[in-house]
């Protein structure tokens, strides 16, 4: 079971992580502090990777954070990880940011980030939900495998993605549903 | 291709970041509207959430923290309670019903004493122009502040509902938050008499800190004996 056991990709922090969370549910502030120094880089990262400007990154880390506490109570350890939890509301507000805001795809050309997409999978390697991963990333085209973790990584939209790589709107859509549906199949075994 | 997996494919595609426009509504109310799906969900955020342990940590600015602290300082929330789905089903049956909205505060009133603790405040909130109310605040002594939308409000593609107190008094209403549909759980301190309004923002609520969509429910906050 993918979701049955906390990340490891730092020993012994996902089943605090947890356990923060619940306490944040009970109106723990120091929980929550905790929670905010153990996190705030990791998700502020990953915003400012989606949003690409520092004011919007710190827009959508103090929202999610403000989520986490106002929702902490909706988190459930027995149905999905505390990573994943965390992770998934900063993403979401990211994008909701970027997507609402409308976002300069030519601001930024990110020709050195072709080179961060083996360094995502690299940095798979090391829990077990990761390298099951990568071991089923692998399975795809480079191609592919690229767009996935681009789409992931960088927040890009099907037509997002359609412009950087100057291909139909209808073949993303249709490489990624294929893609997604290979991954589904692999990390089932 | 199974509806089933469609479905799945479609929740895949949603935690991948790569929906717009319809798709992207449609996802946005599965979410909040079928239990299978919102699962279907969680199973790939934590099958991609993997993704994104190779990027670097960036410690955000030392000003974050106090923004955040600010922002949910305002009253410290307490050990969670169910509110009772029997609660939205009453709801529903109210909506039914055409009585006035204080009528409906006082049968409100019958049910709520019944929990513990009970609801020091509460606000029916009908539609501006005229209705049977659409949603139910119940401000609770702690600062807790709950609000459960009926399920047949529809939000347009691209929108939210934004969630304002303003106090008796105050010429201009402070937010309190974006609605999700299916109920929400806030924070905030309100005295007696403060007005409770939901307006039509743009998605991820009003960029500029006031109101500039319609506003469309209205109700004011009224102690329970």
């Amino acid at each position: 079971m993918l979701n049955g056991s906390p990340l490891r990709t730092a020993p012994g922090v996902a089943d605090d992580t947890a356990t923060l969370l619940l306490r944040c549910g009970n109106g723990d502030r120091a929980a929550f502090r905790t929670l905010y120094d153990r996190w705030s880089g990791r998700l502020h990262g990953i915003a400012l990777r989606i949003t690409r400007q520092a004011p919007l990154a710190a827009d959508a880390t103090h929202d999610a954070f403000v989520q986490v506490w106002q929702q902490a109570h909706r988190f459930d350890p027995a149905r999905g990880n505390a990573e994943a939890f965390l992770v998934s509301l900063v993403r979401y507000r990211a994008l909701d940011i970027v997507r609402r805001r409308g976002r300069e795809i030519s601001g930024y050309e990110p020709e050195e980030r072709a080179d961060e997409t083996p360094d995502a999978l690299a940095q798979l390697v090391g829990s077990a939900e990761g390298e099951a991963l990568h071991r089923c990333l692998g399975l795809l085209d480079t191609e592919r495998r690229r767009l996935v973790v681009m789409a992931f990584v960088e927040g890009l939209s099907h037509s997002e993605l359609a412009d950087k790589l100057s291909v139909p709107l209808g073949t993303v859509k249709s490489w990624i549903r294929r893609s997604l549906l290979s991954l589904r199949e692999c990390l089932a075994t | 291709m199974s509806d089933a997996s469609d479905r799945d494919l479609l929740a895949a595609e949603y935690v991948l970041g790569t929906l717009e426009g319809e798709e992207a509504a449609e996802a946005a109310h599965l979410l909040e509207t079928d239990a299978a799906f919102a699962a279907a969900v969680r199973d790939w955020e934590g099958r991609l959430t993997p993704l994104a342990a190779g990027l670097p940590p960036v410690a955000p600015s030392p000003q974050l923290w106090d923004r955040i602290e600010a922002t949910t300082a305002s009253a410290s929330p307490a050990p969670v309670q169910v509110v009772p789905f029997a609660l939205r089903r009453r709801l529903l049956i109210w909506q039914a019903s055409t009585g006035a909205a204080l009528a409906l505060a006082a049968s409100l009133a019958a049910i709520v004493v019944l929990r513990s603790p009970p609801p020091a405040r509460v606000a029916v909130l009908a539609p501006i122009t005229g209705g049977v109310p659409m949603l139910l605040a119940t401000a609770e002594p702690n600062g807790v502040l709950r609000i459960r939308p009926d399920g047949t409000i529809v939000v347009p593609t691209d929108h939210d509902l934004e969630l304002w107190a303003l106090g008796a008094g105050d010429t201009r209403p402070r937010s309190l938050g974006v609605l999700p549909a299916s109920g929400a759980r806030m924070v905030a301190v309100l005295s007696p008499g403060t007005q409770l309004l939901v307006s039509l923002e743009p998605r991820g609520g009003s960029p500029t800190g006031q109101p500039t969509g319609p506003v469309l429910y209205g109700g004011r906050l009224t102690d329970l004996e």
